[in-house]
């Protein structure tokens, strides 16, 4: 569909004023939330994050192209909530403790969005137990944790002790991820999933949730 | 041979006797695990964090290192005057949103020490930069009066080891400035020249900073830039984009350091910087620097395979063998000796000392580098 296809393109250039204006054209003719979101909205998103993922765009673009997908999905919720549309899945995402930076988190948490998942923020320095209690509360299928510093990184494997001692290990995914962690550090101390990027890590999610 | 001596022909691919032993400084909190420890005592601990400090210099002897790189002459390039650092609130949790000297607003938490999370900041738009930050980024007579560059040069003659004169940052304190996520919008918003318009100002004040310290007839051994624009996937922005707005400003920085004799330029950028190294090296900058090896995959011979002998570096030894075993630091300095046998090359911890290096182990790599054969 044209108008759909337009907040596509849109999107990916990050021109929110006109993605939320063609949004609003799109529930004003009649189209269903639901192919907004996923046909126009996600669609649109979802080619930033292989473009991100193959070099071919930089962070500015996916920030830019996350903003103009908030604008539109701000008009949707309501509309895909009255409808009973869920969320392709359930994450909670945060820095481990003692960790405050949170621009890679960001990125991630926007590309999981736009991915159709639900996710859960819960900040900066969130300790195990909040990582674990939000899992079970919530019923998240991934814990995502982030950490930028070498001093930070093995608070990652308290999460996983932590879900090990509630008992939910084995229903939850725990991904991670950030500038000193490694595939082998993902083996290491035992989680699921470590992803070189946002976009490969909103990948990986919404396998995790599918299955 | 000095130090200065043997840094300085090692990057002209000249005869040294030896190999020096260059580090790149501390974390506080590694200084702390050591007074802990028992190696020094704390207040050593609490004075050898500052860079260029008598007590560092001290405790650079007791380890055996030869210098930093960081043997530098400021200029004040920053903003003039700095914004006022002040609380604006106080969270329950007893964090604290701070507007940082920079116009940035911080979040921070007691008893954390960390990189901090920026909440918010001030230069979104046009009005905001001519009222707020154009002003603080006009060149004045007291950003480089000559005494006191003179009297910095000074200082650093009483340290063996190359003086460098800070030249500035063409992208990364704008980047500071307006955040990652603002720079992002400023790119992408409807006044689309203003980020270029802040570049652009920013780095004409910085010039004439350079300019003016050039000017005092001080001998510098190389001119020092800093940057941090990449990550672990590589530059925060586009390339092209990153030349768009940088290009020009290396080019005539440089052209103005070549003029003044100086031939060795360096570049301090952690992550992954591959793709910004043409912007660079097409416009004078010739050092790559710490070249992070250990936590970022950074790696030097590509980029010597690359561009030739034109391209030098200083940096690349993977600190995070410092805190592993003797037999991780014997395989650094190995792979350290094939990228001196390239020449232009100065071995060099790829960023500060973390929490968790071992005391002896840098002792040992300290004397043990001085041991490569040249």
């Amino acid at each position: 569909m044209e108008l759909l296809r337009e907040i596509s393109e849109n999107l990916q250039i990050g021109k929110a004023k006109i993605v939320k204006s063609l949004v609003e054209q799109a529930v004003a003719e009649g189209i269903s939330p639901e192919s907004i979101l996923n046909e126009g909205l996600l669609a649109g998103m979802s080619i930033v994050g292989e473009k991100f993922k193959n070099n071919e765009i930089y962070v500015p673009e996916v920030l830019v192209a996350a903003r103009a997908m908030n604008m539109g999905s701000q008009i949707l919720k309501p509309l895909l909530a009255a409808e009973g549309v869920k969320a392709t899945g359930k994450v909670c995402i945060g820095t481990v403790q003692g960790d405050l930076h949170d621009i890679g988190k960001n990125l991630v948490k926007m590309m999981m969005e736009g991915k159709g998942l639900e996710v859960v923020d819960l900040g900066t320095d969130v300790s195990a137990e909040t990582f674990v209690q939000t899992a079970i509360e919530q019923d998240c299928k991934v814990i995502c944790c982030s950490a930028l510093l070498t001093t930070t990184m093995s608070v990652m494997e308290d999460v996983i002790k932590a879900a090990e001692a509630a008992g939910i290990r084995d229903k939850v995914k725990i991904m991670i991820g950030g500038a000193p962690v490694s595939e082998e550090y993902c083996r290491k101390i035992g989680a699921d999933c470590y992803t070189v990027d946002a976009a490969s890590a909103a990948d990986a999610a919404v396998a995790f949730c599918a299955e | 041979m000095t130090t200065r001596e043997r840094c300085m022909n090692l990057l002209h691919y000249k005869q040294v006797d030896r190999v020096p032993a260059v580090h790149f400084g501390y974390w506080g909190e590694l200084l702390v695990e050591w007074a802990e420890q028992g190696h020094i005592s704390m207040e050593m601990a609490k004075g050898a964090v500052r860079d260029g400090s008598p007590v560092q210099a001290e405790l650079d002897k007791i380890i055996g290192w030869d210098c930093t790189w960081h043997n530098c002459v400021y200029p004040k390039l920053g903003l003039n005057p700095a914004f006022k650092r002040e609380v604006i609130e106080t969270l329950p949790d007893g964090s604290q949103r701070v507007l940082t000297d920079k116009g940035v607003i911080e979040k921070f938490k007691p008893g954390i020490v960390s990189i901090p999370s920026e909440d918010d900041y001030l230069l979104k738009d046009r009005d905001a930069f001519e009222e707020l930050f154009l002003p603080k980024m006009q060149y004045s007579e007291d950003r480089a009066r000559s005494e006191d560059i003179t009297r910095q040069y000074n200082e650093k003659l009483k340290y063996d080891a190359p003086i460098g004169l800070r030249i500035g940052s063409v992208l990364g304190d704008i980047r500071d400035i307006t955040t990652v996520m603002g720079m992002s919008y400023l790119m992408y918003d409807e006044d689309e020249e203003l980020l270029a318009d802040i570049v652009d100002a920013y780095a004409e004040m910085q010039y004439k900073c350079v300019e003016t310290a050039l000017k005092t007839g001080l001998k510098f051994d190389f001119g020092h830039y800093w940057e941090d624009i990449c990550f672990k996937s590589g530059p925060l922005l586009s390339p092209g984009k990153f030349d768009e707005l940088c290009a020009k400003h290396y080019k005539k920085r440089n052209d103005l350091l070549h003029e003044y004799g100086i031939d060795i330029i360096s570049l301090d950028c952690d992550g992954v910087i591959d793709k910004l190294i043409p912007t660079w090296i097409e416009n004078g900058v010739n050092v790559l620097f710490p070249i992070e090896v250990g936590v970022w995959g950074d790696q030097f011979e590509p980029s010597r395979k690359l561009y030739g002998e034109k391209i030098l570096g200083v940096g690349g030894m993977d600190k995070t063998a410092f805190r592993n075993d003797r037999a991780a630091v014997d395989r650094e300095i190995e792979r350290m000796a094939r990228l001196v046998s390239l020449g232009g090359f100065i071995p060099c911890p790829d960023h500060r000392l973390m929490p968790g290096s071992k005391f002896e182990l840098v002792q040992y790599y300290a004397e043990e580098i001085k041991k490569i054969k040249v």
